[in-house]
């Protein structure tokens, strides 16, 4: 500790017990929250509100798998996550890779849906307000979903090169509450898009 | 934590200070997401230079990060700063020793003369109205039911049922008479020491006169049944009992001096002081 | 420590690599100062823009510009003068003096510190590119012509053909992922990096309003993302967000812009109001007075402004239970805006006042925000807002904020803090010039614009028929501008001039009681030779008075 003449031991040991990277992500959350809620406000306000078709009762089918998965991999984060805090290098990269390969799931379960509405429902962004909110909803939650899975492939990557220690776990962890975001806020999403809007 | 302790604040020996190294990649990062907009704008080549640039800023900001921080460590030159000041001389706000105003009033009663008061002339209100209804109707429960008889407001009643004891009519005329009592008592531990002349007059005479006025332009909409009961002589009689006992009570009660200091002088609030550039009050 | 074998030694002499040194700097004094050069340069050009407006305003049926040219030119004028003037300037006082004021040697994240400037700085050159990507360059390029709000069906592609409202656009979202970047860096700052001894009791009230600001632009400027993004949508993918008739609603995007737009409004104040809390107490030789009511009106400010956005549509014909909760809500800003106010006025009072020019730019800002803000509360009476909406008198209100209360704030944050920026004194007498030549001509120019506003005139018209009783007024409001410019010119002269030939600062030439002042001037990259320990909220006050220090009381 550095000496300076009005130091006051009491006072002066007193820890920084927050770390910047844990609140620059809760910054960042906050900031994504707010994105996604204008998102929502404009699903929930046009909902029902096309002047064509088609409606999201005649086309959307609850994705109870992809949802599954992506919850689920919330789980495995943790564990994961846990793991390398507790210096377990082998369930570490178990766990994490588990993570990346459900994450992967939903993405491409996603994917598919588009697919199937673009080519065989001639459903666009295009087509109706429908068609608008639910690509820019469903879209951006997936480019989240996108981004997450490029930062754990790499650390996935580091890790198999056996690159991520022990002293790494706290970047580890405020990854993971990214990640934790990115699925909370699909239960919302999911809530409105299959559930209320349906 | 080791990366996270980029101030330097635990090199005791206070002769390098780490501080992260300058890089490009963030600058880069910014031309490549401003040139992936761009793009929109112009042509889509612009956009995809402008991905490249992003993705390659991406890899080298990350490798300038991870595994650890890159650091540069600066050497410190001592300086030798004083932080003095010439304007030495602290002025204080000083509390005035005696106060050179009074705070009104001097003196107040305690809380417990505005209870005592009431309670005091609630007894007397409630003989005198009794004594109306043995005069009137030869039951004391005839005043008691009709005061207690506001929460019926909407039923139909006889003079014959008026006269006999209901235990429900007792009960709420107690509790409001007993409440409206201590609250005017009250009000009148805090309004005698305003009135410093004649306080027994205003307080038993003018202020029941006050508001049996009142209550007689607004008690149809209070208490219908009483409206119709009410025999207005008496009830003001009743009512200057009440003030006259309440009011002598409460006088007869020892009174309390007032703080004549402002609250944060009492709290030994001292805030801190202004500098005199000239002036010399110390 | 095994990263000392790749340390790079950071003071790089060479002048080949001055330029490379400030374009790869991740030290917060040096991007704060590029902000604020930054935003001085914009400050000029925004300051043109509305020369040449007052210009085609002076006289009735003008030709000056045409009515294509002025569209653009208050578009341009708007979005610059909120988005790459104030929000840089503050930022970049705040991005020097936060660090310095809580003991740090850094901001939380020095990198994403730069990278929220190069991408503010590379929005504004974006969209000035627009004056050059087509069309002729006299009638404003393709610029942007659909106002700084930008209503849709306006920005529609039917009738904003072209591409200056994509310009717009991804201006503001490059910019707007810059700002966001800072605002997670003000509050990650100030929340981890305080040095031992300072509680958040007892930081100054500088970085407290930094960091509400911070807290502010999280939840404020995403909105305005969010709401780009569906107008990228529109304009590009043929979304319908906004589009009548695919049975979208433009109210939607009227309210997607000011639940951003107006708490944007506190973005830019808050920091102004810190200035004056850090100066006022300095030149009056007191602490300041109501520190907790300060701290707890700057946070119920932040809190409520989040809920008054549609006060700005009173006219849209929203329900009367929507107009009387806005008109509500917006007149319970004025309650934690008064205390700020009286607290300031009881800061002054009974004080040793020193009328230096920071001072007297503190003190014009008391009178001018004061009066602005009871336009305001005029303005947030639905019928009275239903007569005067779009009016020059709403021009004259919010300018009488933003130039009276913000730019004169931003002044007063220069003249106080430019010698610890530079070493050297801003010139004194120049600074008495610019003050006085600026109050005469933002009184000339914006008091006398509101009376054109109640007689009628809407603004945003590019000329008007004579004989309407408008002449005059704008008149009037036109030859401030001159007196203003002048000013101006002082000012960009005394900064010049300082710099070079200006006195000699030393290291606490106000006599203050804030850590920035406890170093040299210019201070050193390190910030401080030891990491200071505090234990009141006038740590220099401690170590002046040692007799009688703060910690006493507090």
């Amino acid at each position: 500790m550095s000496a300076t003449p009005v130091s006051v031991a009491a006072e002066a040991a007193e820890a920084q017990p927050l770390s910047r990277g844990r609140v620059g992500m809760w910054c960042l959350i906050v900031a994504e929250s707010a994105i996604f809620l204008i998102f929502i406000v404009a699903y929930l306000f046009y909902m029902g509100k096309s002047l064509d078709g088609p409606t999201p009762r005649e086309i959307l089918t609850v994705p109870v798998i992809t949802t599954i998965c992506l919850l689920s991999s919330s789980a495995t984060m943790h564990w994961a996550t846990a793991a390398l805090r507790q210096g377990k290098q082998t369930a570490f990269r178990l766990f994490w890779f588990v993570t990346f390969a459900l994450g992967a799931i939903f993405l491409i379960g996603t994917g598919r849906e588009w697919h199937h509405f673009i080519y065989q429902e001639n459903f666009t962004i295009h087509t109706n307000l429908f068609g608008s909110t639910y690509y820019s909803l469903v879209g951006l939650h997936a480019t989240h979903v996108a981004v997450g899975l490029i930062a754990l492939g790499t650390v996935l990557l580091l890790a198999l090169l056996g690159k991520v220690k022990q002293e790494h776990s706290e970047r580890c962890e405020i990854l993971a509450m990214y990640w934790h975001f990115v699925d909370a806020i699909w239960v919302v999403v999911f809530t409105v898009v299959y559930g209320l809007g349906r | 934590m080791n990366s996270h302790s980029q101030s330097g604040r635990h090199d005791g020996s206070n002769e390098q200070v780490r501080l992260p190294s300058p890089t490009p990649w963030p600058i880069l990062l910014a031309v490549g997401i401003t040139l992936i907009a761009g793009g929109l704008v112009s042509s889509g080549i612009v956009s995809i230079v402008g991905a490249l640039i992003a993705v390659a800023a991406c890899v080298g900001w990350f490798r300038q990060v991870l595994p650890r921080e890159r650091h540069g460590s600066v050497d410190v030159v001592p300086h030798d700063i004083v932080i003095a000041s010439s304007r030495r001389k602290v002025a204080r706000m000083e509390a005035p020793q005696a106060p050179t105003r009074a705070r009104l009033p001097l003196e107040i009663y305690p809380i417990s003369a505005g209870i005592k008061g009431g309670l005091a002339g609630g007894v007397a209100m409630a003989l005198m109205a009794m004594f109306y209804g043995i005069v009137s109707h030869r039951s004391i429960w005839y005043p008691i039911n009709l005061l207690g008889a506001v929460v019926y407001a909407h039923i139909q009643v006889t003079d014959q049922q008026m006269e006999v004891f209901h235990l429900d009519l007792l009960l709420v005329a107690i509790a409001l008479h007993v409440t409206t009592c201590v609250l005017v008592g009250l009000l009148y531990g805090t309004l005698l020491p305003m009135l410093p002349k004649r306080p027994i007059l205003l307080g038993g005479l003018f202020a029941p006169l006050v508001w049996t006025g009142l209550l007689h332009s607004i008690l149809n909409i209070v208490d219908p049944v009483l409206n119709q009961h009410i025999d207005w002589l008496w009830f003001l009689a009743s009512q200057i009992a009440f003030g006259l006992v309440a009011g002598m009570e409460v006088v007869r009660q020892v009174r309390i001096p007032t703080w004549q200091y402002p609250f944060s002088v009492r709290a030994g609030v001292e805030s801190p002081g202004m500098m005199g550039e000239e002036d010399s009050h110390r | 420590m095994a990263t000392d074998s790749i340390a790079i030694p950071l003071p790089r002499t060479a002048s080949r690599s001055v330029v490379l040194d400030w374009l790869c700097t991740v030290d917060h004094k040096k991007i704060g100062i590029m902000y604020i050069v930054y935003a001085l340069i914009f400050l000029v050009i925004m300051g043109c823009e509305a020369i040449l407006m007052r210009i085609q305003l002076a006289r009735p049926e003008s030709t000056f510009l045409n009515a294509e040219a002025f569209n653009r030119l208050f578009t341009m004028h708007g979005t610059t003068g909120i988005f790459f003037v104030a929000m840089p300037m503050l930022f970049g006082f705040g991005n020097y003096f936060v660090p310095l004021m809580i003991g740090a040697r850094d901001m939380a994240f020095p990198r994403v510190n730069a990278f929220s400037f190069w991408m503010t700085a590379f929005g504004g050159i974006l969209l000035y590119a627009s004056f050059f990507s087509g069309g002729s360059l006299l009638h404003g390029g393709s610029a942007p012509a659909v106002g700084w709000f930008a209503y849709a069906p306006l920005t529609a592609p039917a009738f904003s053909p072209g591409h200056g409202t994509d310009f717009w656009i991804l201006a503001l979202l490059v910019a707007g992922v810059g700002s966001i970047g800072a605002g997670v860096n003000f509050v990650a700052t100030v929340l981890c990096m305080r040095c031992p001894g300072m509680t958040l009791g007892k930081m100054p009230l500088f970085a407290w309003m930094n960091l509400v600001t911070g807290a502010m632009v999280l939840v404020a400027i995403s909105p305005l993302t969010a709401a780009q993004l569906m107008l990228i949508g529109d304009r590009f993918l043929g979304s319908h967000f906004f589009d009548p008739a695919a049975g979208g609603q433009p109210v939607m995007w009227m309210h997607f812009f000011w639940i951003f737009g107006h708490p944007e409004v506190y973005i830019l104040i808050i920091p102004s109001f810190a200035f004056i809390s850090e100066i006022l107490p300095v030149f009056s030789r007191k602490a300041i007075f109501g520190y907790p009511a300060m701290v707890a009106a700057t946070a119920g400010i932040g809190f409520i402004s989040l809920g008054v956005w549609a006060h700005h549509m009173f006219t849209v014909g929203m329900p009367s239970y929507g107009n009387a909760f806005f008109v509500l809500t917006t007149m319970v800003v004025a309650v934690p805006t008064g205390i700020k106010i009286f607290n300031w006025l009881a800061t002054l009072w009974g004080g040793k006042i020193r009328f230096a020019t920071p001072m007297l730019f503190c003190i014009a800002f008391l009178f001018q925000f004061l009066i602005g803000g009871l336009t305001g509360i005029m303005l947030a009476t639905a019928p009275f807002d239903w007569q005067l909406h779009d009016s020059y008198f709403v021009v004259a209100h919010f300018h009488y904020i933003i130039v009276g209360g913000i730019l004169f704030a931003i002044f007063a944050a220069f003249y106080y803090w430019f010698p610890k920026m530079t070493g050297r004194m801003l010139s004194e007498t120049l600074g008495k010039w610019h003050f006085w030549i600026m109050v005469i001509g933002f009184h000339l120019t914006f008091d006398f614009m509101h009376v054109p506003g109640l007689l009628g005139m809407p603004r945003r018209i590019y000329t008007y028929q004579a004989g309407r009783g408008w002449g005059v007024w704008n008149m009037i409001s036109s030859i401030g501008v001159i007196f203003q410019a002048a000013a101006i010119l002082i000012f960009v002269y005394n900064l010049v001039h300082s710099y070079f030939k200006g006195a000699l600062a030393g290291n606490d030439p106000w006599d203050a009681w804030t850590l920035e002042w406890a170093t040299t001037s210019p201070p050193p990259d390190y910030n401080f030779d030891a990491v200071p320990v505090v234990r009141s909220r006038r740590p220099l006050w401690d170590i002046k008075h040692p007799e009688d220090p703060d910690w006493k009381y507090e």
